[in-house]
């Protein structure tokens, strides 16, 4: 029988424009705040530390680098990776080695540094995590993917850009509350709506940003968890998924099949429905991305999405509030951090810890994380329960 | 034995030819695009795949007939990843034949904005004397 285990400590950096700032510096920057809390190194059995594309940064054997930097060299550690879901696909890693009694403590680590490249080679880099010999040669872009099932969604539902606009507003609106957050600032819905074109139908306000940032959790065997904090957050639910690695042989655009099977499996294991969420942090990469997260979870039918958008149901006083940190979009992502962040977020927020007061969500019971690797490749969905 | 020719699909540059894929190309410099047919188990696949992905058996280059589809989806490229960036904005769309089966590739001859459904024909392009692609027309 697995072990249970919770998130007891996390931690996390400013998201931005980091050139004051390297991998390392971004690391050690959010372990601090964990460290302070009395979790120094010598009460961590291993870590996992993790980015998505060494490319960035042109660091190899990177995990070494952090572990090094952070002071945990003498303690194991690995490096998890699958693009944009890095992050809680080392928090999976970790929370099998806590379970099955390999560890008791860990630490699950998530960083990127993007912006020591230019945009253009930064969407170079991510555009070849599409197939290299059958999308690569058309220059199908990271925003390419999912603009393609943008212009898939808006003709099989007649939906406007009107309803992806109003998403931005809103990761705006709660972004600038967040003081982590890449770009803070509240965005008009004219604004959002005719933004220039980035890949049609998605603007500039469709997308997330390029982002530098860490994040960090502390996972804790249930024997264990009391040496740390008196307000855990359980595991309570774990579900992963693939989908066709090109884009063209999905059997549908306006779904992504991996997100639908991690959610699926995810409730199952918790023994919990999209009906017993307090919030949810959803992979909103792209605009449209956190509109068919919406359906994939199973928070609205299929189809439903825009007029969840248009009753502005996602606010944080709404029936299910969503990304109320910002999310990619605002808080920005820093692609194998974003799985911790939201994590790190759904903690905050089940503490009352929310950073500003203004967008703390009331008595979270349970939150959901859904991250989303490239087009749909990887899908890690989490069901935290709070534990106080 | 004929020399090899050096041939790249599109805007790629990938060096790692098989002989599996270098047959495929050859066969696009000559206008034709092929699929694959697993000698095993007959699954087809385009575009071709050298292994079946349902019992990994060899698979055999055909050519592929079908030349009317449908348009799947779309996206209008407009900042494009760095090695592509001179030739933005472009067009790429899924296209869906009869079969069922897709392909991913430019509109070249777009003169409005493409909408799901319409009608796309399959066509050739000889970029320069080593790229080569297929492509969509309407």
């Amino acid at each position: 029988m697995a072990r249970k285990v919770a998130v007891v400590a996390g931690g996390h950096s400013k998201f931005g424009k980091r050139y004051d700032a390297t991998m390392r510096e971004l690391c050690a920057e959010a372990y601090k705040p964990i460290y302070d809390e009395g979790i120094t190194q010598d009460k961590i059995d291993a870590s996992v530390l993790s980015y998505a594309a060494s490319q960035f940064t042109g660091q190899g054997a990177g995990s070494a680098l952090i572990a090094d930097y952070i002071g945990l060299h003498e303690k194991p550690h690995l490096r998890v990776e699958s693009a944009c879901t890095t992050g809680t696909a080392s928090l999976r890693a970790a929370w099998g080695m806590v379970a099955a009694g390999l560890y008791d403590v860990m630490l699950v680590l998530g960083v990127e540094q993007m912006n020591r490249v230019s945009s253009a080679t930064a969407t170079e880099y991510m555009s070849q995590a599409g197939d290299m010999r059958w999308e690569y040669p058309f220059g199908i872009s990271f925003p390419a993917f999912y603009a393609l099932m943008a212009s898939k969604y808006m003709a099989e539902y007649n939906m406007s850009h009107d309803t992806l606009a109003q998403i931005s507003v809103k990761s705006h609106h709660y972004g600038a509350q967040n003081p982590k957050a890449h770009l803070p600032k509240e965005v008009s819905f004219e604004e959002a709506n005719n933004a220039v074109p980035i890949c049609r139908p998605l603007n500039l306000y469709d997308c997330s940003l390029i982002t530098d940032g860490a994040a960090a959790v502390v996972i804790a065997a249930e024997d264990r968890v009391k040496e740390f904090t008196d307000r855990p957050m359980w595991i309570r639910g774990i579900g992963a998924g693939a989908s066709e690695m090109m884009i063209q042989d999905r059997p549908s655009l306006t779904s992504i099949p991996g997100a639908k099977r991690a959610s699926k499996a995810a409730f199952e294991m918790a023994g919990l429905g999209p009906e017993d969420m307090n919030m949810v942090q959803v992979h909103d990469c792209f605009t449209i991305a956190e509109l068919i997260a919406y359906e994939d979870i199973g928070i609205v039918e299929p189809g439903k999405g825009p007029e969840f958008v248009e009753n502005k149901e996602m606010y944080h006083d709404g029936r299910m509030p969503v990304n109320i940190d910002g999310g990619l979009k605002s808080k920005g992502h820093p692609l194998g951090a974003t799985g911790i962040s939201m994590t790190y977020e759904i903690m905050k927020q089940m503490r009352g810890e929310a950073e500003n007061q203004s967008r703390q969500i009331k008595d979270v019971k349970y939150g959901l994380a859904h991250n989303v690797g490239q087009s749909g490749q990887f899908v890690n969905v989490f069901i935290f329960e709070r534990g106080f | 034995m004929a020399e090899k020719k050096e041939l790249y699909l599109g805007y790629s540059t990938d060096k790692a030819i098989t002989p599996f894929y270098q047959e495929f190309l050859e066969a696009l410099d000559q206008d034709k695009l092929m699929k694959s047919v697993c000698t095993q188990c007959s699954t087809e696949f385009l575009p071709p795949r050298q292994h079946c992905q349902k019992c990994l058996s060899e698979c055999k280059l055909e050519e592929f007939t079908e030349r009317e589809a449908k348009l799947h989806s779309f996206v209008i490229v407009e900042f494009a990843p760095e090695s592509l960036s001179s030739k933005a904005p472009y067009v790429v769309a899924i296209g869906e034949f009869p079969s069922g089966r897709r392909l991913t590739a430019h509109i070249t001859n777009l003169m409005s904005m493409p909408e799901v459904g319409m009608p796309l024909k399959l066509g050739f392009e000889h970029i320069d004397d080593k790229k080569l692609s297929y492509k969509w027309l309407v």
